[in-house]
């Protein structure tokens, strides 16, 4: 991991506050100056050097983020620590250093910003001995609303679930029960919605409508943070994405900015052909790649451009005569980019 | 909001199957009765309805069904994970408590008092003092179920291993150690139900501890384990999931 990216920057929705200096020498206390996002008005979730271990095991490491209205996403690995972050910005857990502020009072040990916090949290379980129209006015009633019967009706129609609302949610099928926990999340129209992977069992028809309601919801005014290990989803949803790796922000920014850092990085292809030499020598010739290496009967390539070497290989193959027998991307998984990008 | 929280506990609490048995668990007493019944009428059968009432009931089946209903109705819940949809609510935390007590010890109450006072009556019932014995024994039965619960629900609070250190308190600690000396009886919920029967009924039943002791120590019991509850469910932190 090394030293901490440089992070890329973007005007919405997190804002400027730079990621602390290595974790190895902190300031002293009294040497911090105050960021910028400690005194905005208009960051409606800020964590301050927030890290949270278990016993040995850092689940956060010295984590800063300050998010402004919108949608920002939490893209990560499984593992990375991005429900221990939410948990955190909802109140439920205490960090073992730094601290959470949620609409500028402490997120922890205080039930009162609940009026004004929705939180959808990643496990399933939902009374399952109750109808979806009461789990979403149980939530209402519990938020003290006026009206609970009208906040219940208008929920379990935003999130589009009439016409099952009045089965026990022990019968819904895992897209329902996300769509459920979603309505009690929003009955009480929060400022702040956490969604802890929401997409999770809906089917594309169900993600894409769950898209437009957040959308719609940040349009509003509202500060969205969603988490998420699939890249597609935080594509195409979140205006700002955070990256968490082992616990620690990657990169945070634009998805734009995001994109080109994953994009522009260097891709490993293992090729086994019928005259590796010869290939490896004609493939260096060419413009995207800038290493071969050979090894074990097999051709290692190093390029640039991911699309490009792919279109480019058959041709030269073709041309020198060559036979491939396999041509494999090596370690293209999403943890292997977001190792990459810690590591930068 | 104490309302929406005990009416929710108790359509948990009683969708479970455990409820079942600790209904079956709960009228095992009355099963006794018909036995003594049916074997002929005793010579004291008032002694043997305080017998019945406190070894049958007040040591066994109340401690039971107070641990499975008071560890059950937050235990479970921070345990699967639904005690969020709780939690993440502007609620003040003793108002969760107090729901949850009220619950899950009016629960208890419900299935055992009642059990009790048919036992009670079925065995020494026409005799003198029988019917006093058995409404002393129900009515103790209720201070007890709600005294166990509020103590069962701090600890469910406080770990996920709660049933096992309720069995533990219950069968090491009321069984065996509080009975050996005469100081630590003054720590044991079982003495403090016997002693408000004894309250109740002082010419049939006699409580190893006195009067004072008995409504101080309830009284004591009670508020320690709602004040405790209430403290660590406000700093309860979800477990990691990741």
């Amino acid at each position: 991991m090394g030293e901490r990216p440089t992070a890329p920057r973007a005007a919405d929705p997190t804002v400027g506050y730079p990621p602390p200096p290595a974790a190895e020498s902190p300031p002293p206390p009294a040497a911090v100056a105050v960021p910028a996002a400690l005194v905005d008005p208009s960051v409606t979730i800020l964590v301050d050097h927030v890290s949270r271990w278990y016993g040995n095991v850092v689940a956060v490491n010295d984590v800063s983020i300050a998010l402004r209205p919108g949608i920002t996403g939490l893209l990560g690995p499984n593992g990375a620590g991005k429900t221990t972050i939410l948990n955190m910005a909802a109140g439920l857990l205490r960090p073992s250093a730094g601290s959470v502020t949620v609409l500028g009072a402490p997120a922890w040990r205080n039930p009162a910003t609940y009026r004004r916090i929705g939180l959808v949290p990643e496990r399933e379980a939902v009374y399952p001995f109750l109808t979806g129209r009461e789990f979403v006015r149980l939530n209402a009633k519990l938020q003290g609303l006026a009206d609970p019967d009208g906040a219940t009706r208008t929920a379990i129609h935003t999130v589009d679930l009439d016409a099952a609302a009045d089965r026990a949610v022990g019968t819904y099928s895992k897209g329902m029960r996300q769509r459920v926990k979603v309505a009690a999340a929003l009955v009480h129209e929060p400022q702040v919605l956490l969604l802890d992977e929401p997409f999770n069992g809906m089917d594309p028809r169900q993600r894409l409508h769950m898209m437009e309601l957040l959308t719609g919801m940040a349009r509003e005014g509202r500060t969205i943070l969603f988490s998420s290990h699939i890249l597609e989803e935080v594509e195409r949803l979140a205006q700002s994405v955070l990256v968490i790796v082992a616990g620690r922000l990657a990169a945070s920014g634009n998805f734009r900015d995001i994109r080109r850092l994953m994009t522009d990085r260097p891709h490993t292809f293992t090729i086994h052909s019928s005259d590796n030499r010869r290939l490896a020598a004609a493939l260096l010739e060419r413009d995207p790649v800038f290493g071969v290496e050979l090894a074990d009967g097999l051709l290692t390539v190093r390029s640039a451009d991911y699309a490009a070497f792919t279109r480019l290989v058959a041709g030269v193959a073709r041309d020198t005569s060559v036979t491939l027998y396999e041509l494999r991307p090596t370690d293209e998984s999403l943890e292997s980019v977001f190792q990459y990008l810690v590591a930068r | 909001m104490i309302e929406t929280i005990l009416r929710l506990t108790l359509r948990s609490l009683l969708s479970r199957r455990r409820s079942i048995l600790m209904l079956l668990l709960a009228l095992s007493p009355v099963l006794i009765a018909v036995l003594v019944r049916l074997a002929g009428r005793p010579v004291d059968p008032v002694r043997i309805e305080v017998n019945v009432l406190e070894g049958l009931v007040v040591r066994t089946v109340l401690p039971l069904v107070a641990l499975v209903l008071g560890t059950g109705a937050v235990g479970s819940e921070l345990e699967d994970g639904t005690a969020v949809y709780l939690l993440a609510k502007p609620i003040p935390r003793w108002k969760i408590t107090a729901a949850k007590l009220l619950a899950a010890g009016g629960l208890t109450a419900a299935l055992v008092a009642p059990a009790t006072l048919v036992t009670g009556l079925m065995i020494g019932g026409d005799q003198g003092g029988g019917g006093g014995v058995a409404i002393a024994y129900a009515l103790a039965a209720v201070v007890g179920s709600f005294l166990y619960v509020s103590v069962f629900l701090a600890a469910s609070v406080a770990t996920g291993r709660s049933l096992i250190i309720g069995l533990v308190y219950t069968l090491l600690w009321e069984g065996l150690l509080a009975g050996l000396f005469a100081g630590s009886r003054a720590f044991s919920i079982r003495e403090y139900t016997i002693g408000i029967a004894g309250i109740i009924a002082p010419e049939r039943i006699k409580p190893a501890l006195d009067p004072i002791t008995t409504i101080v120590g309830t009284t004591v019991f009670l508020i320690v384990a709602v004040v405790l509850a209430t403290r660590w469910l406000g700093m309860y932190q979800v477990r990691a999931a990741e």
